[in-house]
């Protein structure tokens, strides 16, 4: 029992001591994964909008393709872009193995599917009803756009929240893409299993309790926005 | 603005739901829609409303077609309208503002609208939270701040108290007065067509019908 208490204690000087390195990988971490969700909603928030719209033949397997897409294995993921990204993959060339950028095309993949899954479900639910009300009050497509985006923010808004819990927690894929290397790839989740693989609970504790600090201030931010919905 | 369609045929799932031969709605007047469930008529009119695709024939508007016609001067009132989630007066003056209106012209439009339709102290509510009756009145209002050519109105009054039927349907009658606004509604309620409408049009399994009735105004 000894040791967590000293791991809480070692985790909360660390954070005091404003550690170099613990901060870079905070900032790494928090900027890979704002950039991941950022370019997965400005595909999953228009493709979602769109889909839940239209009617087409394939809607139903469509449907459980973006469902199953939802819940994609990010080890699976990472292996994947990993394979395209390696040296003798079909995408070597651009010499992105171990980067941020691979880190975050592979956080794209496991993103998108999420805000565009939950955006498509609001849409299919009430998109019509405001797409007609904009349509015949005179609105052109972008304004339609605009006003489904406004009518559907809440919704919006907890994709993207959702999205960015899963980009800032997920451990598989970026490990398997990034490589945990020191000052340049290494994350806070990379970190604590690092950390928890070799005995130092202490940096695994700090490194754990600034994400749960970050998964709460994302969460008030949320219920600051739907509760008085 | 005159409409007219022409072989008109619209199916869902194999099913013809409307068949219309030919259908002329004169500029100025106000149709009333009547048949039973399943007849095809708010099909119909969002059809006409550019809601709705249809597999063959043509609609036009004042002569032109669909593609050459600016749907923005048509309108159409659906019977369970949708309630933008912003305030009454931001709901009547969205129509304006995405038209690139000022500010003092909303400003004025909006509440020359909201008196009209007696909805003053609502101004400030969220739509959202309005009663039937109520959403009713200020999706009519929506469609009528910009004073569209055409109104299509999809059972406009059904589970409305009478004091609102009034209001609504007086609201309209002056439009189509002062504006020479067409108006097509929809109707179950055989007294309420006679009250408002010059002109009536049958529909059945699809197909159309239209006849004048001669005792307006009576």
């Amino acid at each position: 029992m000894n040791f967590i208490t000293e791991g809480f204690k070692e985790a909360l000087t660390l954070l005091m001591s404003f550690d170099k390195e613990v901060y870079t990988i905070m900032g790494l971490s928090i900027g890979l994964s704002l950039m991941s969700t950022f370019c997965s909603a400005l595909l999953g928030i228009p493709f979602g909008i769109y889909l839940g719209l239209k009617t087409f033949k394939l809607k139903r397997a469509f449907t459980r393709f973006v469902y199953t897409a939802m819940s994609l294995p990010p080890v699976v993921v990472g292996l994947a872009v990993a394979i395209f990204f390696s040296r003798s993959g079909p995408l070597g060339t651009f010499g992105l193995m171990f980067t941020p950028t691979a880190m975050i095309i592979a956080q794209v993949i496991l993103v998108t599917p999420i805000i565009m899954g939950i955006v498509f479900n609001a849409s299919k639910e009430k998109g019509r009803a405001i797409y007609n009300v904009g349509k015949t009050l005179g609105a052109n497509r972008l304004q339609i756009l605009m006003l489904m985006i406004t009518e559907m923010r809440v919704t919006i808004l907890i994709a993207v929240v959702t999205g960015f819990g899963r980009a800032i927690s997920e451990v598989g894929a970026v490990m398997i893409v990034g490589g945990n290397i020191k000052g340049h790839t290494r994350v806070m989740t990379t970190y604590i299993a690092m950390n928890n693989s070799m005995g130092n609970y202490g940096m695994a504790i700090a490194m754990g309790m600034v994400l749960l600090i970050i998964s709460f201030i994302v969460n008030s931010i949320l219920y600051h926005f739907t509760a008085g919905d | 603005m005159d409409i007219e369609l022409t072989h008109v045929l619209k199916k869902y799932q194999n099913k013809v739901v409307v068949d219309i031969e030919k259908a002329t709605f004169k500029s100025g007047k106000v149709y009333g829609v009547i048949g039973e469930n399943g007849a095809g008529k708010t099909t119909l009119l969002k059809m006409i409303a550019g809601l709705e695709p249809y597999e063959r024939g043509s609609i036009y508007y004042n002569g032109k077609c669909l593609e050459q016609t600016d749907l923005r001067r048509v309108t159409y009132l659906s019977q369970t309208p949708y309630m933008m989630q912003m305030s009454v007066y931001n709901n009547i003056a969205y129509p304006l503002k995405i038209r690139g209106f000022t500010d003092a012209q909303i400003n004025s439009s909006v509440n020359a609208i909201l008196d009209e339709l007696q909805m003053d102290a609502l101004a400030n509510q969220m739509a959202t939270q309005l009663s039937g009756g109520e959403s009713q009145k200020v999706a009519l209002a929506r469609a009528l701040v910009f004073n569209p050519e055409v109104l299509l109105l999809d059972e406009p009054t059904a589970s409305i108290d009478q004091n609102t039927i009034k209001v609504i349907e007086s609201t309209i009658a002056k439009r189509n007065r002062e504006m020479h606004m067409t108006v097509i509604t929809i109707s179950h309620d055989r007294d309420q067509i006679n009250r408002m409408c010059e002109e009536i049009v049958t529909m059945e399994r699809g197909k159309s019908n239209v006849y004048s009735r001669h005792n307006h105004g009576e």
